[in-house]
């Protein structure tokens, strides 16, 4: 056996016991963000070509959409920032309750011309989206008169509006600035593009943490349960727990193998098929929900040790420590 | 003074000639950054965005601030500072090194009188946070006194142009002497106090109650003796309040931006400038990855991109804006353009070397 071969032999054998899946920017661009920009955009137009006003056929579309949602709003870059998107779609925490009194505003004057796109598109961000819609298909009151409906219809359109300009200007230009970095792109660097899309995921686990458990959970002497994301509909721990299936799919596809992120991940997803946050005015719900704010700080840790320094990138020199 | 200082000091008085900050490369910019070897340095930057100079710093430092007539500089440690130097940018070197006295914390801004025979430095009293100014002469760099501040916290602080007076933003927190945690976020009271020479309080600023938990931070002056004032919202997450206001004669106009805008910054602006050619105002935010630009009146007019970017300052025809990424762009009617690029994180503050 010639020396080459002698050497080539142990690596070949190392390679195929642990096959090391290919993961990077373009990988996640490719397997993680287009599918899921893809699955927002089906799903919203699905729901978008509802034209009854049964409840029943409204409500499951609309959780494919949110399902779908999901999936991708953890993606707080290009596009989805635009024209002030992200909230459009989703406005999310709403301490004050703008959505409601707004919807209960929109509901009271019954303007057909509010139901025009273009009028559509102009309405406050807190009567649009998915929070919009989720208080017409839900409603506190029985709903009358063709307007409720007719008002659904509107913000359902505008929702894959919005979906399929996201889908539509990442394919034209956003996944070619992440994926070919350089002077005429919004990164500069490689590294730069790295860095967005770990922001995205370190930001993604954050929110969950402190919006999505945090909100809810109060304090235990005061827990609020009324608070949890999409509460009305029943969604909250299921937006949770996609959430966080889809940040694994981001880690993932960022680098592998990423053994002690893979860990944290299962830990936090086993512990959160336990929880119910629509209880957690139980101490026992509220500490088992608690958990899962730990469990997703070590997440993070294992992210920022494993998959950080893997990729050249931090959260950001500035962001990471304010003053 | 230490000796060594003084020595060089010294030399230099006999030995060179009076040197100017043409004498240093004319840099117009100084901008702290870490460099890639984890040290800490303060660049001056030419307006292209060429580093004209780099001398070490001990520590991570925050902000700068340049006398009106020697090439001198003062960096200043991030808070709670321990230290604060004073480069000869010319000669390249440290000429001082100015250490708070016990029970003092630097916060990271200063300013020099008009005539630069003084330096005022942020500062807290380390055990409460009560708000301070150190007072140094600038031939000896010693410390000649202090007055309070009227505010815990307090931050920026820039002096008003045709005036002695001194602006202090009190951003109203009041924090752990030993580690940055915040420990009053539930009733801090900021304001900006504008201060005589002597300390005196002249007038005395205070947000809305609603806004009381809105840190007001960091200071630009505009060309018409108002301000403007950035601010980094402590309250609940979703509420999205106004990062920027306007101060005029003692009053505080908050400028709220369009719905769609409203949460780009993530609730936090690093830094701020006025451009006087363009007339406008930028404020940066590292955590949205964003820089908003608004008119000279406060209205909102452009959010543009650019991850991590915190420092801005005024160029000739906009802004530049420095980020973590080690980035210098040009901010201007073309939008935001990467220039230059070097290999360190540059920190909070770009530093406009606007003398008189």
């Amino acid at each position: 056996m010639k020396r080459s071969a002698l050497l080539l032999g142990p690596l070949l054998a190392l390679t195929l016991a642990a096959p090391v899946a290919r993961a990077d920017v373009a990988e996640t661009v490719e397997d993680h963000i287009l599918p899921g920009l893809a699955r927002f955009t089906a799903t919203t137009a699905t729901l978008a070509a509802i034209d009854s006003c049964e409840p029943e056929a409204l409500q499951v579309a609309w959780g494919a959409a949110f399902d779908a949602w999901v999936g991708v709003g953890h993606l707080r870059l290009g596009p989805v920032e635009e024209e002030g998107r992200v909230l459009a779609i989703a406005f999310w925490p709403d301490p004050k309750g703008m959505g409601q009194k707004q919807t209960n505003a929109l509901l009271a004057k019954a303007d057909p011309a509010v139901l025009e796109p273009a009028l559509m598109a102009e309405q406050s961000v807190a009567v649009r989206g998915l929070f919009g819609l989720e208080r017409l298909l839900w409603p506190t009151e029985t709903a009358t008169g063709d307007y409720p409906c007719a008002l659904t219809h509107a913000i359902a359109d505008d929702l894959a509006r919005m979906a399929a300009e996201i889908d539509a200007e990442w394919r034209a230009s956003f996944a070619d600035h992440l994926l070919n970095p350089g002077p005429s792109s919004r990164y500069l660097t490689l590294t730069e593009a790295r860095q967005a899309l770990l922001t995205t995921l370190i930001t993604g686990l954050e929110f969950n943490k402190d919006a999505r458990l945090g909100r809810p959970l109060g304090s235990f002497d005061k827990p609020h349960p009324e608070r949890a994301e999409a509460a009305t509909s029943g969604r909250s721990t299921r937006n949770l727990e996609l959430s966080l299936v889809a940040l694994r799919s981001l880690a993932r596809s960022l680098h592998q193998p990423i053994p002690r992120t893979e860990a944290a991940f299962d830990r936090v997803l086993a512990n959160v098929a336990k929880v119910d946050l629509s209880q957690v005015d139980d101490p026992t719900m509220w500490l088992k929900a608690d958990i899962l704010r730990q469990d997703i700080t070590a997440v993070r840790e294992a992210v920022m040790a494993e998959i950080a320094p893997a990729l050249g990138a931090g959260v950001g020199f500035n962001a990471a420590d304010g003053d | 003074m230490q000796r060594r200082s003084f020595l060089a000091s010294v030399l230099a008085a006999s030995v060179l000639p009076q040197l100017s900050w043409a004498d240093a490369g004319d840099p117009a910019y100084l901008a702290a950054a870490q460099t890639a070897d984890g040290a800490f340095a303060l660049h001056g930057l030419s307006l292209a965005g060429e580093s004209l100079f780099a001398l070490p710093l001990p520590a991570r430092g925050h902000a700068a601030t340049a006398h009106p007539t020697r090439p001198l500089a003062v960096a200043f440690a991030r808070r709670p500072g321990t230290f604060a130097l004073v480069i000869d940018c010319a000669l390249g070197q440290e000429t001082a090194r100015l250490t708070p006295p016990a029970g003092r914390q630097f916060n990271g801004h200063g300013t020099f009188s008009a005539d630069g025979a003084r330096l005022y430095t942020s500062e807290v009293v380390a055990e409460t946070s009560e708000g301070r100014l150190g007072i140094w002469d600038t031939a000896s760099w010693q410390r000649i006194g202090e007055c309070a501040t009227h505010g815990v916290g307090p931050h920026d602080v820039k002096r008003l142009p045709l005036s002695e007076d001194l602006l202090v933003a009190n951003g109203g927190i009041q924090t752990d002497p030993t580690d940055r945690t915040k420990l009053n976020i539930a009733t801090m009271r900021p304001n900006l106090a504008r201060l005589g020479p002597d300390g005196a309080l002249i007038s005395l600023a205070e947000a809305p109650e609603d806004l009381a938990q809105n840190s007001l931070r960091h200071l630009a002056l505009l060309s018409d003796g108002r301000a403007a004032v950035a601010t980094q919202w402590e309250g609940d997450p979703a509420e999205a309040p106004p990062l920027l206001a306007l101060w005029e004669d003692g009053r505080l106009t908050f400028c709220p931006v369009p719905e769609a805008e409203m949460l780009v910054m993530q609730n936090y602006a690093g830094s701020i400038a006025y451009c006087p050619a363009r007339a406008e105002i930028a404020i940066t935010s590292p955590k949205g990855g964003a820089v908003q630009v608004f008119d000279a009146a406060g209205r909102f007019r452009a959010t543009h991109r650019r991850a991590d970017a915190c420092g801005v300052a005024p160029a000739p025809a906009g802004f530049t804006v420095t980020d973590g990424n080690g980035a210098i762009s040009t901010l201007g009617a073309a939008g935001l353009q990467p220039a230059t690029r070097l290999d360190v994180k540059w920190d909070n503050h770009l530093i406009a070397l606007d003398r008189a």
